[in-house]
């Protein structure tokens, strides 16, 4: 071993090029792969390596050699091979065989067939490419087999290894090779994984081998943590990494933090007619005045658009470069916005976000690249301001669902820890409705809902308002609810802004047919507008932690005139649903010709364990029942 | 749809239009509120956009020269996607066209004054997104509400075979939107004109003379290339249209592209000096001589291609017919070989290549199709169409490039069935609803004309429900045969779930909490039925005396499909509907019938569509049976109020209930 210097590792790989990916005659019989890894796959991964060479700070080869088996179509998503590349990150070869069922190979990868296509997507420019390669069989089972060699000239980012790479997949043996120079610690972190890496040591460097066998499939869940928390997984980061130039260190957040501040540094100079606006704008305000006051020039002057050239992504546009073309990307904006106030005396800080409405579960113990973000925050004695600079008209202090809650990394000299953003809680997030209907002979209702929505809960509409034409607000709104023909009379939106922002709506609706008649009967559902929980589907065995992100208040109150000249035959009866999850009420009432149906739901986040499953299942389905509860008339 | 041929005289002064509109000569009075603004929610108004192509000399060659001014609005924060300019470029192996001129600015009001802001060379980015395709790429600078964009650009294209078509409407209104073309007498162009706006010049044409260099083979190439400086006639038609809406895609619709005010041009004719006419769009049997001699379509079909003849002949030898060994083959290269794209029209690969690999476009695999079927000594072809998506083409002109799609067919004893191998969920003689887009050419040597009509298309379903009491719960069993396409989709979600994935969540469907068993997919192998469903069923009822039942359950039309109150353009649907449901129900011991839903029968438009919702009871049996008919797929925008309110009675009728009563 004391020969595997990098020299001789080239050699070495250069001949495992030219041999199959795997050395020994590797036997692909479908016949091998036992049943627990097949049953409920789509696909089964026979064999993995995932081998990273770190040469240098700046340097790091990866070679991904691996054989999967797809089982039907479901699985081929996984036989395929999808590498995007840039100045930072080439792909020096791609190789591949197709096996039938038996094992018997089929025919190799031509590089004619490999695909290179742009990876600019909707972004108007970055360096990305793509290089894509597919057998398109789809003779079932059948097994493929990758070897894909990588050179990236950074280490800041170390790929993670997470052999079992969906739900309805199994994996028979994986492993993780990293090799490091002495001097380079590498840092980790494991998931599902018991025991810990073999490490090895020769006169250059150290390897930490992982090695996963007989995963079996998982099932398909909803409300579901991250991925790589629910599976065998390791996180790697390095301690300190090179990226072109720029050194840096990821040993704390604080290093990270410092690292990332210093690739940013120097490019918050503002024209000089930028910075007099500043001040006109600005001088003799309050500081929460001045806060306002720039951010809403930012949102009438900029707009997001994203341009990500250079350092892998994360070197910001300076200020300049935004104030010219009054556009930018996250980083762009949010260094842009933190130079204004830093102009109005200010101090203001970058802000590395995970972002995303959906699963994200952050590793806080784990300082390491995990973010795809960027915001502004302005640190205040009493209250932090927190600014999204790539939003037309989020107001300023308000952050929506795509960053709310959640541990974030502020970019400062001296470096910082990790910081959360604000939490709306149950009772900040409200949809409190009240509506007044009226059903005719036929069956058709007129209703009038006002509707006061608060922070999350008015998201989604404050987002429509904002991004729609009234035309296409309404067209969506004639999909939007729960009737089967109606159309829309009135619609009248009031935002209340602020850093708990909310908005009154109006909605008039002429609804057609909504009470069902059957001779003398007729049947109403009291419940008009608020049935969005459904019954969850019946699983097997819950496995995943439950991780239920909203919290929310509902209240509604909804009175209904019906024809003169109709008794009741059957009410629903009243409803009250206490769970781990939040609480339901429901109660209907009648009195003369008035119907009067009030229904209160608090549900609460948090993570809760796959134990309480079944406690969620009754809860979604009393409701649903509960929700779709119908009165019955009778004429006299 | 208007379709023009050749153009009518109008003499409109246009000149002055053309100069209102001058590259960077904006005035305060262009940022005051247009009447789109005031009507309607336009985020951006295209105060200006004003096209032509010209065909210049290029050393010894002629090229097309493409100019574009656009000015642009910015009305608020919404139309900022307008300031983001995409501009595409072809380029083959040999030849680029290329961008010679671009440049773009933004103007701001400011105490009442212009403002312009250039855009830097550099902003303008370049991404090779193909072999074939290069984007041009940018944004405006300092775009802000109100700001008014403009750009204007010339590129030169080496492709004189394609004039550049010109869309008079999209995404945003426009306030002027213009065209010319200027064309040597070295071309003969056809014209393809549609959509529903009037327009304010139509076709004007102005002659000039112009000299050309250009080096040219005479006589149809049999002579010497001469190079020549000649002076030629031109003709530049011009088209213009003002104040034109937007016009928004609504669900129903083939694509917009059917429906836009859009001109298009086809090259029919080349006139060399001192050279006889050389027609290159030409007849139809023209069409099927090029198409067979293309190295990318016909030419490899009548080949030997002795290499699949093993295959064929293990395929066909057990069959006594001709349509059992087209059924066969069809079979085996529908289920071995994988589409890996769509719309190709031309094949992407040699034969063999398609043959070896199992995988092609839906053109690869269709005509290997062909190719393997003629090995069988069958007489079949392959048709040409455009789907749906693509729109239409045209009976009178043979123009190639409004087709996108190869598909199979074969004439047997028993008749003519047409095949699309590429994907893989469809029998013998199915093709999918995409490829129902009217007019279609079966390329044999006569090249007849063949018709997919969406109105020919009925999807056809039928769906029987037993019901009876037993101790406290009330059983069923349901059985139905889904139509051909529903039954597709069920197959592909069977494929990639699985059987009980399949009926697990149809418990949820029902009413009350229901349970399932006995479920049973038949004819899942059998790709030209539909399938058959059938399963049983236990509902509880809630135990207080009064048994509310929907008789249709999730088999009910719960929505109307037409959503919106106006249409702008027909009503476009993918196929005709028939749909059966029929009940037959025990009244459980011990209830009796409260009240039925009353029978009715809804003709829709005389003889368009009926919708039949019959009840009868005898003693202890409920029958019911409810029939959705309709028998057009396509419908005018005047008929629109009546369908929706026809697709309301149905909605109305079939949410009805059953109630029973205990007996006293």
């Amino acid at each position: 071993m004391s020969l595997f210097n990098n020299k001789l590792l080239g050699i070495f790989i250069c001949i495992f090029y030219l041999q199959p990916a795997f050395a020994g005659d590797p036997d692909y019989n479908v016949s091998t792969i036992p049943a627990a890894l097949k049953e409920k796959a789509h696909a089964v991964k026979r064999t993995e390596e995932l081998i990273i060479n770190v040469s240098s700070p700046s340097e790091q080869r990866v070679i991904h050699r691996f054989a999967i088996t797809v089982l039907d179509a479901g699985g081929d998503e996984y036989a395929r091979v999808i590498e995007s590349y840039d100045k930072f990150r080439s792909i020096r070869s791609i190789s591949g065989t197709l096996y039938g069922a038996d094992g018997k190979q089929i025919k190799r990868l031509k590089q004619s067939d490999v695909e290179d296509l742009s990876g600019v997507g909707s972004s108007l420019m970055t360096d990305d490419r793509i290089k894509k390669h597919s057998f398109h069989y789809t003779v079932y089972p059948y097994t493929v087999e990758y070897e894909i060699e990588v050179k990236i000239s950074n280490t800041f980012y170390l790929e993670g290894w997470i052999p079992q790479e969906g739900e309805e997949f199994g994996v028979e043996k994986s492993k993780l090779v990293v090799t490091v120079p002495l001097d380079f610690p590498l840092r980790f972190q494991s998931f599902h994984y018991k025991g810990e890496p073999v490490i090895t040591t020769d006169k250059d460097s150290h390897t930490y081998t992982w090695d996963a066998k007989d995963i079996t499939p998982l099932p398909d869940e909803n409300y579901v943590p991250a991925w790589h928390r629910r599976t065998t997984s390791v996180l790697l980061a390095p301690a300190s990494y090179e990226m072109q130039h720029y050194k840096g260190s990821m040993n704390t957040w604080e290093e990270l933090s410092r690292s990332m501040y210093a690739l940013n540094q120097g490019r918050d100079q503002l024209p000089d007619a930028v910075k007099q606006t500043v001040h006109q704008l600005t001088d003799g305000l309050s500081r929460e005045e001045k806060i306002t006051k720039l951010y809403h020039y930012v949102q009438e002057h900029t707009h997001y658009v994203s341009v990500q050239l250079g350092i892998g992504g994360w070197q910001t546009f300076d200020a300049n470069y935004v104030a010219t073309n009054g556009y930018g990307d996250c980083k762009a904006l949010s260094n842009f916005t933190c130079s204004l106030l830093k102009e109005a005396g200010i101090p203001a800080y970058c802000v590395l976000v995970n972002s995303g409405k959906e699963q994200i579960t952050f590793e806080e113990e784990f300082p390491s690249n995990q973010f795809d973000h960027m915001i502004a925050c302005v640190p205040g004695e009493k209250d932090t301001t927190w600014l999204e600079c790539t939003s037309q008209y989020l107001p300023a202090g308000y952050l929506s669902s795509f960053t709310n809650n959640r541990p974030v990394l502020l970019l400062t000299e001296k470096g910082s820890k990790l910081v959360h953003t604000p939490v709306y809680t149950m009772e900040q997030n409200l949809q409190l409705r009240n509506i007044t209907a009226t059903v005719n002979e036929n069956g058709d209702l007129q209703l009038s809902a006002n509707t006061h929505f608060t922070c999350l809960q008015q998201d989604y509409l404050q987002g429509m308002l904002h991004v729609l034409t009234r035309e296409k607000q309404l067209e969506a709104l004639k999909h939007d609810l729960p009737l089967a023909s109606y159309d829309v009379n009135k619609f009248e939106c009031k935002e209340l802004p602020g850093c708990l922002p909310a908005i009154d709506e109006l909605l008039e609706i002429n609804a057609r047919n909504y009470a069902s008649i059957s001779g003398k009967r007729m049947f109403i559902t009291p419940n008009l507008l608020n049935k969005s929980i459904k019954r969850l589907d019946q699983t097997s065995a819950r496995q995943s932690e439950i991780l239920k992100r909203s919290s929310f208040i509902d209240a509604d109150t909804v009175k209904i005139i019906v024809p003169a000249g109709y008794t009741a035959e059957t009410v629903p009866a009243a409803v009250n649903l206490q769970s781990d999850f939040g609480t339901y009420s429901c109660s209907t009432t009648i009195t003369g010709n008035v119907v009067t149906y009030i229904r209160n739901i608090s549900m609460k986040s948090g993570l809760y364990p796959a134990a309480s499953y079944p406690m969620l299942e009754t809860f979604y389905a009393a409701i649903d029942k509960a929700d779709r509860a119908r009165v019955v008339l009778v004429k006299n | 749809m208007h379709l023009l041929f050749g153009c009518l005289l109008t003499f409109t002064a246009f000149s002055q239009d053309k100069d209102k509109f001058k590259f960077g000569k904006i005035d305060p009075k262009d940022f005051e509120k247009t009447k789109f603004e005031l009507d309607t929610s336009a985020h951006a108004v295209v105060l200006a956009d004003i096209g032509s192509s010209e065909f210049e000399s290029e050393r010894d060659h002629l090229e097309i020269r493409v100019k574009r001014t656009r000015r642009v609005k910015i009305v608020d924060k919404n139309g900022y996607d307008a300031a983001t300019v995409e501009i595409y470029l072809s380029k083959n192996a040999q030849e680029e066209e290329k961008m010679i001129s671009l440049k773009a600015s933004s103007y701001n009001l400011e105490n009442g004054k212009v403002v312009e802001t250039k855009m830097e060379s550099k902003s303008v980015f370049t991404d090779e997104l193909s072999k074939n395709l290069i984007e041009k790429k940018f944004t405006l600078p300092a775009v802000k509400e109100g700001t008014i964009i403009e750009y204007t650009y010339t590129y030169s294209s080496p492709f004189y075979f394609h004039l550049e078509p010109w869309a008079f409407q999209g995404e945003y209104p426009r306030l002027w939107s213009e065209y010319s073309v200027t064309i040597p007498e070295f071309y003969d162009f056809i014209f393809l004109r549609q959509g529903y706006i009037p327009f304010e010049i139509n076709g004007a044409r102005q002659s000039d003379r112009r000299t050309y260099s250009l080096s040219y083979t005479p006589n149809g190439g049999a002579g010497r290339t001469e190079y020549t400086s000649i002076s030629a006639n031109t003709t530049t038609h011009r088209w213009a249209a003002k104040d034109v809406p937007a016009l928004k895609e609504q669900a129903f619709t083939t694509t917009l592209n059917n429906h836009i005010a859009k001109v298009e041009f086809q090259l029919a004719a080349k006139r060399y000096p001192n050279s006889p006419i050389e027609p290159v769009m030409t007849t139809w049997p023209k069409l099927y001589e090029t198409l067979m001699k293309d190295d990318e379509f016909g030419a490899a079909l009548d080949k030997n291609n002795g290499y699949m003849g093993d295959v064929v002949e293990s395929l066909t030898k057990d069959c006594t017919t001709d349509t059992a060994k087209a059924r066969k083959i069809y079979n085996y290269v529908r289920q071995n070989f994988s589409c890996t794209e769509h719309s190709r029209l031309f094949m992407d690969k040699s034969l063999k290549t398609v043959f070896t690999s199992h995988n092609g476009s839906e053109a690869d695999i269709n005509l290997l199709l062909v190719a393997m079927l003629r090995k069988a000594n069958l007489e079949a072809n392959p048709v040409i169409l455009s789907t749906r998506q693509h729109g239409i083409t045209y009976e009178m002109y043979p123009l190639i490039n409004k087709f996108n799609y190869t598909i199979a067919s074969v004439n047997t004893q028993t008749g003519t069935y047409f095949m699309d191998a590429s994907l893989s969920y469809l029998g013998f003689n199915k093709l999918d609803s995409r490829c129902y887009n009217g007019h279609a050419r079966i390329i044999s040597p006569a090249i007849p004309a063949v018709m997919f009509e969406a109105d020919s298309l009925v999807e056809k379903k039928s769906t029987y429900v037993m019901l009876m009491g037993d101790s406290g719960v009330i059983k069923g069993s349901f059985q139905q045969r889904p139509s051909y396409f529903e039954s597709c989709a069920i197959r592909e979600k069977i494929k990639e779930k699985g059987k009980d994935e399949y009926f697990k969540p149809l418990a949820k469907e029902f009413g009350m909490e229901t349970t399932i068993s006995n479920g049973v997919i038949e004819d899942l192998d059998d790709h030209e039925v539909p399938v058959k469903l059938s399963y049983d069923f236990v509902m509880k009822p809630e135990a207080d005396g009064i048994l509310y039942i929907n008789p249709m359950f999730m088999e009910a039309q719960r929505d109307n499909p037409f959503k919106s109150e106006e249409r702008f353009y027909p009503v476009e649907m993918q196929n005709t509907y028939d749909e059966t449901y029929t009940l037959n129900m025990t009244i459980p011991e011990g209830y009796e019938v409260d009240e039925l839903p009353k029978p009715a029968i809804v003709q829709f438009n005389e003889n368009d569509g009926v919708f039949q919702y019959l009840v009868q009871k005898s003693e202890n049996q409920i029958q019911l049976r409810s029939r959705v008919k309709l028998n057009k797929a396509t419908f005018a925008p005047a008929e629109y109020n009546s369908l929706r309110d026809f697709f309301d009675m149905i909605v109305k009728k079939q949410s009805e209930q059953i109630v029973l009563k205990k007996t006293k």
